[in-house]
């Protein structure tokens, strides 16, 4: 069995109770009927956090960037404006929802569908904290990459259908561009599964430790270099500036979703804002230790041992400080994101292309070759127990 | 319940995308429709517990294969006008109802041949449990990197030659020097 939220909260008594409840209800074992619920549940809640989150995106994206300008930003609806984005929403769904005359219209439909499911579908592995992770599959981080890229035939099909000369030409722009950094993306995390040993994200985290020293980041230098180039793909695979030539508005208007009114424009522009989450939440699981916490203070055994607290409840407080730190390290890479795009100009098609082709997917493939290296070499230990303890004693981390 | 539920469910997209497919006038929307068929192969291979196979189903042909589709019936345009300008239909006919009859009745004829011979095969198989889940990655590598490393490295050739081959297609034409 995969380890999941519901084998996670199994392990406590309330969880117990409602399964001895519902079998006596029932007459037969019930513990997957409430395992089922359970999941529907997270699963809930993880879709509308993650919603609230792009919502906040949206946000951040407005008032960091009139930060950099010297602006004050949306400050009137809430308190420091923080409620623009539900106003957003609600007036996205008052607008009229047009779909043009020439337009393919089932296709117009599906194609903000297809980015949503695609992203949503991610989030299935994305590891919060130990405990709280929906489905830790054996093959995580390739089901993530597979999923993805249904974003791109989404936008694809959204700039097709809508039968619009800017929306075609951000079509095109966006799929070839997205099938074109997936390999230097999918090669910076071939690389750390090559370190790591296993595809699953719990295998991934579990390599790495809660300090920055133990971090995936700091194991090798090529590893180093693997993140730059994680980093820079995947703002290109999320047509993020400065590769947001998708959606270029000084030559396109807006790019594949310049046909697109009300709730489905926002299907695209949310799918966009929580694919950065997804994107930075994988970088963080990659490369700067995931949810670990120093000290070991995740699994909560040092308040059982110490203070002698309740091996839930110390778990449960472990886990939370595991979300924290979680949530803290892709946030600030959310930060980062934004900050870039407002500091950036846009690279023209042809320095796109150049850039993938030539320089991340060859510098993507000497990383790959780097490290198996460094592993056969050295034996798996990180640079940091080879500077500072001798090599017999090494590993560990 | 889970597993038989999630097999019907997968079947009926199997099937369904796929004679959409067939019945669909649009190729863009056969791409579609084509998408969902691949996806619910991937579903299929998930239910076995083949967990790397369903991944890869959805990388290779719902990320790959479905948008180079995508592209080639863009770039290569469609014109309303079935007959080209040398007088020949331009898409040639999918039969008439004789030889798509003859033709179902050959394949049912086949698929029954085909049946009796696997009917031994299939009598025999016990169904085994589905095994926890086990990674079936590491299998698969050690496999592909043993016994069959000469399929392995064929198939590697295969594509480096189609890598250059696009290389050198792509590549703007030099003017000869006089």
């Amino acid at each position: 069995m995969n380890s999941t939220v519901a084998s996670y909260f199994a392990q406590s008594k309330e969880f117990q109770a409602v399964v001895v409840f519902f079998t006596d209800l029932f007459g037969f074992d019930a513990t997957s009927f409430v395992s089922f619920l359970l999941f529907g549940a997270v699963a809930t809640i993880i879709v509308g956090a993650m919603a609230t989150i792009g919502g906040l995106g949206t946000y951040a994206e407005r008032k960091i960037s009139a930060d950099l300008q010297m602006r004050h930003g949306p400050n009137r609806v809430g308190p420091y404006g923080l409620l623009q984005f539900l106003a957003d929403g609600v007036k996205m769904i008052m607008k009229e929802d047009i779909t043009p005359k020439a337009a393919d219209s089932f296709i117009f439909l599906i194609a903000p569908l297809l980015c949503l499911v695609g992203v949503f579908a991610t989030l299935a592995v994305i590891p919060y904290s130990s405990g709280f992770i929906l489905s830790d599959l054996n093959v995580g981080i390739f089901y993530l990459v597979g999923m993805a890229s249904l974003v791109g035939v989404g936008i694809f099909l959204g700039g097709y259908a809508s039968n619009s000369k800017w929306a075609m030409l951000g079509g095109m722009r966006g799929a070839s561009q997205i099938i074109s950094y997936e390999i230097p993306v999918t090669l910076s995390i071939l690389a750390i599964v090559l370190l790591a040993g296993g595809m699953s994200m719990g295998t991934l985290i579990s390599s790495q430790g809660g300090m920055p020293h133990e971090w995936n980041l700091f194991h090798n230098p090529f590893a180093f270099i693997g993140f730059f180039v994680y980093f820079i793909a995947a703002l290109a695979e999320t047509n993020r500036a400065p590769f947001d030539l998708p959606e270029a508005e000084s030559e396109l208007v807006s790019g594949y979703h310049t046909e697109y009114t009300g709730m489905r424009f926002a299907f695209f522009a949310l799918a966009e804002y929580i694919e950065v989450f997804v994107v930075c939440a994988v970088a963080v699981a990659l490369f700067l230790g995931g949810y670990k916490v120093p000290f070991e203070l995740g699994s909560g055994q040092i308040f059982i041992d110490k203070i002698g607290m309740d091996a839930m409840i110390a778990k449960n407080i472990g886990n939370f400080l595991e979300i924290g730190s979680f949530m803290t390290k892709t946030l600030a890479l959310y930060y980062v994101v934004i900050w870039v795009r407002w500091s950036l100009p846009r690279l023209r098609v042809d320095q796109l292309m150049t850039l993938c082709w030539k320089y991340l997917t060859p510098i993507a493939l000497f990383n790959l070759v780097g490290i198996a290296v460094w592993m056969w070499l050295f034996d798996g230990a990180s640079l940091f127990t080879l500077i500072f303890h001798s090599t017999g004693s090494a590993g560990g981390h | 319940m889970f597993a038989n539920t999630l097999f019907l469910l997968s079947a009926a997209l199997t099937v369904g995308g796929a004679f959409a497919v067939l019945w669909s006038k649009n190729l863009m929307h056969a791409c579609i429709y084509l998408l969902a068929s691949f996806f619910g192969v991937a579903g299929l291979y998930a239910v076995i517990g083949a967990d790397f196979l369903a991944a890869t189903q959805m990388v290779v042909y719902a990320g790959g294969v479905v948008i180079l589709m995508l592209f080639s019936v863009m770039l290569t345009g469609g014109s309303s006008e079935k007959i080209n300008r040398f007088g020949l239909e331009k898409i040639p006919a999918m039969g008439n109802k004789k030889t798509l009859f003859a033709a179902g009745f050959a394949s049912f004829v086949a698929a029954l041949i085909v049946l009796k011979i696997l009917a031994q095969f299939i009598k025999h198989y016990d169904a085994t449990p589905m095994t926890a889940n086990l990674p079936t990655v590491e299998r698969i590598g050690v496999v592909l990197a043993t016994d069959h490393i000469l399929a392995f490295e064929i198939s590697s050739v295969l594509l480096l030659g189609a890598l250059i081959g696009a290389a050198v297609i792509s590549r703007p034409r030099r003017e000869k020097n006089d």
